[in-house]
């Protein structure tokens, strides 16, 4: 069974922890999102420290510090994804294009569109009520 | 005089869709963007409306090619919140779906590089000689695409004694099929001369960028899931990590070559240990527990991670999958920089890239 570490840490540990990480060699397996039960964002920045995965959790914010400039496309593509999906904001991260979503969702900013509308909406919305 | 050349979304050199702007000087690349999306299917979103059994049948038509893999991470993931422990036969016969996906993955990776430097041939030889990998996975698992040999808490097929056996002597089979392939892929000047030194990716930019897989071992970068966070019992086989240094298109070739010789020792160790015992803990529909983790796999392409958010209910609260093309195509724009309009859809392709899987 892989080991999984929880570590609970505020948005300004988010860049040393990451310039920690890039310094001792580790890689950065991904930076996930999703809403808690109680309505707050919950970013977490997974390390791989084999044979464990360390897991660096910020709850309740939506405008976090980039670490595109430690982990270059590892990092700003998962930030991009979660500002297009969590409408989470990425100091200095550049999301004048999309990633995932289609170009006319970035009329509306595209911003949590596909994770925080029920999926029945966006049935009706984009088939019809009867989803045909 | 410079040039924008659009490749994509649909071309003949992609098997899926993707977009990509080369500006040229020329014939020379002097700089590429790539732009991905055009398979989005909400998977994810879909998963949360799902219970873990119907997860595994989601999760595994993220992609036609690794579709174990998908079953493979997501089961792993809330057999880790429950606190549950697969028997060790049930492991071994995921490990053996999984080379057997992997070597079936590498082949028709090696076939579609051949046919897009030309070599036709070639291509239809590594295709006609896949069929026998595919073959052992119909027979096996009874599809040949998405297996559905995982469940929660194991796997759902055993093998017994006379397939273990027909299996066994389809190792001896396919490492002779892939001798022959080796040789050549190896030694043909028209593969050496369209793929050496062709779209390097050094091992600092592979670092940097977060490559993985087969793409990261090519530029020399001693990476794999399977020895570095072992899980699934894959510390019970002995098998090597190859890495190559040279970072081009040709290195592609050679880890993915010698990576099918270690996939056949995979499967004859684990088909000669196979433990006895049961294969699963019955196929019992699980509540996921209140918790959240993230699991890794060696997919063919590279590292696999899965998180899953279990608030205690039979469905999932949150399901992110990230995929090995996630971390390698952002490679491609490097690895495209100072070569030739003419080796640009070779060089998108050496990542062996999934799309499907990348959008999910």
């Amino acid at each position: 069974m892989q080991e999984y570490k929880r570590i609970d840490i505020g948005k300004d540990q988010v860049v040393p922890v990451a310039e920690r990480m890039r310094r001792e060699g580790r890689y950065l397996v991904m930076i996930h999102g999703f809403i808690n039960n109680d309505g707050q964002m919950d970013v977490s920045y997974d390390y791989a420290v084999n044979p464990a995965i360390e897991s660096y959790h910020v709850v309740g914010e939506t405008a976090l510090p980039s670490i595109g400039a430690i982990y270059d496309t590892a990092a700003t593509w998962p930030e991009r994804e979660l500002n297009e999906l969590f409408a989470v904001e990425f100091e200095g991260l550049d999301t004048s294009k999309r990633l995932f979503l289609p170009e006319d969702m970035l009329e509306t900013q595209g911003k949590g569109q596909i994770m925080v509308t029920p999926l029945s909406e966006l049935v009706e919305k984009n088939l019809g009520g009867d989803g045909k | 005089m410079s040039y924008i050349v659009p490749i994509g979304p649909y071309h003949p050199a992609l098997e899926e869709p993707i977009h990509a702007k080369l500006y040229t000087e020329g014939e020379v690349i002097k700089d590429a963007e790539v732009f991905v999306g055009y398979n989005h299917r909400g998977i994810e979103k879909l998963a949360t409306e799902r219970n873990a059994i119907q997860t595994l049948v989601l999760v595994e038509r993220v992609c036609g090619i690794c579709s174990h893999s998908h079953a493979f991470t997501y089961a792993m993931c809330v057999e880790n919140i429950n606190g549950v422990e697969v028997p060790k036969r049930g492991q071994y016969i995921r490990v053996i779906t999984a080379e057997l996906e992997r070597l079936h993955s590498h082949f028709l990776w090696l076939g579609i590089a051949c046919h897009i430097i030309g070599h036709d041939s070639m291509f239809m030889h590594i295709w006609d000689e896949r069929e026998l990998v595919m073959d052992l996975l119909e027979k096996m698992t009874g599809n040949r695409v998405n297996y559905a040999m995982v469940t929660i808490g194991g796997a759902r097929r055993d093998i017994d004694d006379e397939l273990r056996r027909e299996l066994l002597s389809a190792c001896q089979k396919l490492k002779g099929l892939l001798d022959r392939i080796a040789e050549i892929a190896l030694t043909d000047k028209t593969i050496a001369m369209r793929t050496k030194g062709v779209g390097v990716l050094t091992k600092e930019d592979a670092i940097r960028m977060g490559a993985v897989g087969p793409h990261a071992r090519a530029s020399g970068v001693d990476i794999d899931v399977r020895r570095d966070a072992p899980y699934s019992s894959y510390d019970d086989f002995d098998f090597k990590v190859h890495t190559v240094d040279s970072g081009d298109v040709f290195a592609r070739v050679l880890v993915r070559v010698l990576e099918c010789y270690e996939s056949i020792k995979i499967i004859r160790q684990a088909l000669e240990m196979l433990p006895e015992g049961p294969i699963n803990l019955g196929n019992k529909l699980p509540k996921i527990k209140e918790g959240q983790t993230v699991c890794r796999h060696e997919a063919p392409r590279g590292q696999l991670s899965h998180m899953v958010v279990g608030d205690g209910g039979l469905n999932n609260h949150r399901v992110s999958i990230h995929v090995p093309s996630y971390k390698n195509t952002p490679t491609i724009p490097h690895m495209l920089r100072g070569n030739t309009v003419a080796d640009a859809g070779l060089i998108i392709a050496s990542i062996d890239p999934c799309f499907s899987c990348l959008d999910r």
